[in-house]
């Protein structure tokens, strides 16, 4: 090759940045196009690190399981249902870039991004959670070694700001945290440092295709000629795919969430309940998210949602009741059918790559994503199998009508 | 609802109110926000200091709690109101030394011309005006503080001169005084925090004090069935307020189908006609103490900027220098705005600030999006939410009788 590839990268997204930081340490020439919307996943999420948590469906995912179940939506089965082997595999390795990741990044980009190991709790109010705790604790897909059972006893020591009407909590070591925001500010000012150029508010306006081929991205100002694309936009990649002919499967996935005031450190871990879930963040804020809706790409906070997260919230950890809230907000996950982020090539397009649909998991995903991405833009092996993320597991990706979000599952 | 603060307001008019135990939503046909104004902070070197206070500060510690704030004040800003915290503060005791006006000298004879048949709103200043004349303060126009200098609590500022057009500081001029208590006050900022939430279009207007929504005659929003009046649409004043109050009122009772419409054209229309006199008058008034970018330079690498989150004026540099070209690019590198005031504070200062320093306007330079809730809220009156309407509801009554 005479000169270094041209890469462009669709969203300034979390993933979008990691993209660009990886494919610009691997020496490609990128541009990231950055059009900020109201509503973008990165400014929405509580930086939660949670492989293990994630893959069984805590976090987000029980609460979402109990509200169908209450709602008559789903049967009594034992729970929220498991992803596949393949994401916790990939949610593992990508988690495990974290603390290298950490060091480059403050080197390269200057910034800190508040890794913490903390583990995550599961705390169980009844036997209802307890039954459902049980069999993740004896089978869990990690083995034994990363879950620890704890009583009551050991959670009011560990944890005093817990309610004491708790009866345990199952522990996952190994699920940290981080500060999101910083996460993609350090990829994108590490980007940067290593050459990557950036146009912020920048909106792409067509993607010229030839012969099968990404050509070109144009926007509004200018057409930046490229050897490859990639589509990080979030919960809006569908509107970019479909300039390029792709139809994507993703939808807006609502999750309202909220901040308290500042506070002392008063939580050790991350808390996960029935309810909601609780992190604390290095600058003292405790965040408590979150719901899961199809409403479009309605970026508002609704009162029912206020008060099933407050109060439960004030259920895990009573002395909150007295706290004020600083913020509520939402942010829309790219959801796909089946949970899984969509990555890789296109049959038909060439030189089109996805890094999209990450759903609940883009913070925690992203080092993985902006890896493998950067092997596939410069030829490289590939650190992680592709098949299971690839668009074509959807079947034909020029059908228009794109499936609803969990109905695969 | 007494003690009650409105937290959120949804694009389709319903709110979200709290009080101390409980919150709960309503949804309104017509809706009519007056949300009010905030004074406007200036950031510059010491004006974190202990003794330096806004201009409504002062009144309210005078006012309200009877306290003297200090035994020798200057006062610097812009506006009348200056005067008037003179006047109040010569009456509790306080020695002014000197009241600094950013504007220039208001050319009367020019000026009464203008404000023929308004001289209602002029008579009030004049007399405040008279007062300091008496008492023998100086009033010195084209001046603004620099630095206010202490080590616990303010002792002495610096002041000088400004250039007229621009009001930059010209600091080869200044001078120093001691003082133990600073009055600041550089206007004020139309609050739209709900009609953002709301979903109205807004626009910016420097001289209605910053953003302010879009309106038609009738006060009535972008979205349709609510209104805006008062300082919280544009800084026009109390009389002005309180007229389009009234033409907000009879046009949501017509279209909530309680007046006909030719009887509420009859009833808008003396509103409507006084508005129009007074909003002439303002004009006038609005351009002379209208902000000027020159007060930007006013602050150091060193100054807060914002003070929620204690972020130095320059952190908000290195984002800049990092790439950051608007408010909420800033708010993400530094957390400028994410404290419990929501960039109600910093802000409208660091607008001017970045449009100043990258040549971009208002509207590029952008906003903080305000998120609920506006007003402080504990988790548990969130939790203890009810669809209910207060139980003894005073106010619907008083408007049904008003109505009939």
């Amino acid at each position: 090759m005479t000169r270094a590839s041209e890469i462009v990268v669709v969203g300034g997204g979390v993933i979008g940045c990691a993209v660009a930081y990886y494919a610009a340490k691997r020496g490609l020439r990128v541009t990231l196009i950055d059009q900020p919307r109201r509503g973008r996943a990165t400014s929405a999420s509580a930086g939660g690190l949670w492989p293990l948590g994630e893959s069984i469906g805590l976090g987000c995912g029980v609460i979402f399981y109990k509200a169908q179940l209450e709602q008559g939506k789903v049967a009594e089965a034992g729970g929220p249902s498991q992803l596949p082997r393949a994401f916790l595999d990939f949610a593992l390795q990508s988690k495990a870039l974290f603390p290298t990741l950490a060091g480059e990044l403050r080197e390269t980009g200057g910034l800190d991004i508040e890794l913490e190991r903390t583990s995550l709790l599961f705390v169980m109010y009844d036997e209802a959670d307890e039954a459902f705790a049980r069999p993740l604790w004896q089978n869990c897909p990690c083995g034994r070694s990363l879950t620890e059972w704890v009583t009551p006893e050991e959670l009011g020591r560990t944890e005093p700001a817990v309610t004491r009407a708790a009866r345990g909590a199952l522990r996952f070591n190994g699920d940290d945290q981080l500060n999101p925001y910083r996460l993609a500010d350090a990829f994108r000012a590490s980007a940067r440092t290593l050459g990557a150029k950036l146009l912020p508010h920048t909106e792409v306006r067509n993607i010229c295709v030839a012969k099968g081929r990404v050509i070109a991205v144009e926007t509004a100002a200018q057409r930046i000629p490229c050897d490859a694309m990639v589509n990080a936009a979030g919960a809006w990649a569908p509107e970019i795919g479909r300039m390029a002919g792709i139809d994507i499967p993703v939808l807006p996935v609502r999750g309202q969430i909220v901040a308290t005031e500042t506070l002392p450190e008063v939580l050790s871990a991350c808390i996960s309940t029935t309810d909601c879930y609780l992190a604390q963040k290095r600058h003292g804020e405790i965040i408590i998210g979150s719901t899961t809706e199809e409403t479009g790409f309605d970026v508002g906070v609704t009162p029912r949602a206020l008060k099933a997260l407050t109060a439960g919230a004030i259920r895990a950890i009573p002395f909150l009741e007295q706290v004020n809230v600083k913020r509520a907000w939402a942010g829309l996950r790219p959801g796909t059918p089946d949970e899984l982020p969509i990555l890789g090539p296109v049959e038909g397009v060439a030189s089109y790559y996805n890094a999209c649909g990450h759903f609940r998991t883009g913070i925690l995903n992203a080092p993985l994503t902006g890896v493998l991405l950067s092997e596939l833009l410069s030829g490289a092996p590939l650190s992680f199998p592709l098949e299971p993320f690839l668009l074509s597991r959807f079947g034909a990706h020029r059908d228009t009508g794109a499936s609803r979000v969990g109905r695969a599952r | 609802m007494p003690r009650t603060v409105i937290i959120d307001l949804s694009s389709h008019r319903e709110i979200l109110w709290a009080a101390e135990e409980t919150a709960g939503a309503i949804r309104a046909d017509q809706l009519i926000v007056a949300s009010g104004a905030y004074e406007r902070s200036v950031p510059f070197p010491g004006w974190t200091l202990p003794g330096v206070m806004t201009a409504g500060g002062a009144q309210r510690l005078i006012k309200t709690l009877q306290v003297r704030p200090g035994r020798r004040a200057l006062i610097t800003g812009t506006g009348p109101l200056l005067l008037v915290v003179a006047n109040q503060l010569r009456a509790v005791g306080t020695e002014v030394v000197a009241v600094l006006e950013a504007g220039r000298h208001p050319r009367w004879p020019q000026f009464l011309v203008k404000a023929r048949g308004e001289w209602g709103l002029l008579k009030d200043a004049f007399e405040y005006w008279r007062g300091l004349r008496r008492a023998g303060i100086p009033l010195r126009f084209n001046h603004t503080v620099f630095e206010a200098h202490g080590a616990s609590a303010v002792e002495a500022v610096t002041y000088g001169p400004v250039d007229p057009a621009t009001w930059t500081p010209i600091r080869s001029q200044a001078e120093q005084v001691e003082v133990d208590l600073l009055v600041v006050g550089f206007g004020l900022v139309p609050n739209v925090e709900l009609t953002t939430l709301g979903g109205c279009d807004h626009r910016y207007a420097l001289e209605l004090g910053g953003w302010v929504p879009e309106r038609d005659a009738c006060m009535e929003t972008s979205i349709p069935g609510l209104f805006a009046v008062g300082d919280g649409a544009g800084i026009r004043g109390a009389a002005v307020a309180s007229l389009e109050g009234r033409v907000a009122g009879i046009t949501a009772a017509e279209h909530a189908g309680l007046l006909p419409r030719a009887e509420a054209d009859r009833r808008r229309a003396p509103f409507l006609a006084r508005l129009e006199s007074l909003l002439r008058v303002r004009a006038v008034l609005d351009g002379m103490s209208r902000i000027r970018p020159g007060l930007s330079e006013l602050a150091t690498p060193g100054t807060i900027v914002c003070r929620c989150e204690e972020v130095a004026l320059g952190e908000v540099q290195m984002a800049l220098a990092a790439g950051a070209r608007d408010l909420q690019a800033v708010k993400l590198l530094t957390r400028l705005g994410m404290g419990p005031c929501q960039g109600r504070n910093c802000a409208p200062a660091m607008r001017s600030y970045l449009s100043h320093a990258t040549g971009r306007t208002a509207a590029e330079v952008g906003r903080i999006n305000p998120r609920p809730p506006v007003k402080p809220v504990r988790l548990g009156a969130l939790a203890r939410m009810t669809r209910a309407m207060p139980a003894d509801d005073p106010f619907q009554a008083t408007i049904r009788e008003a109505l009939s």
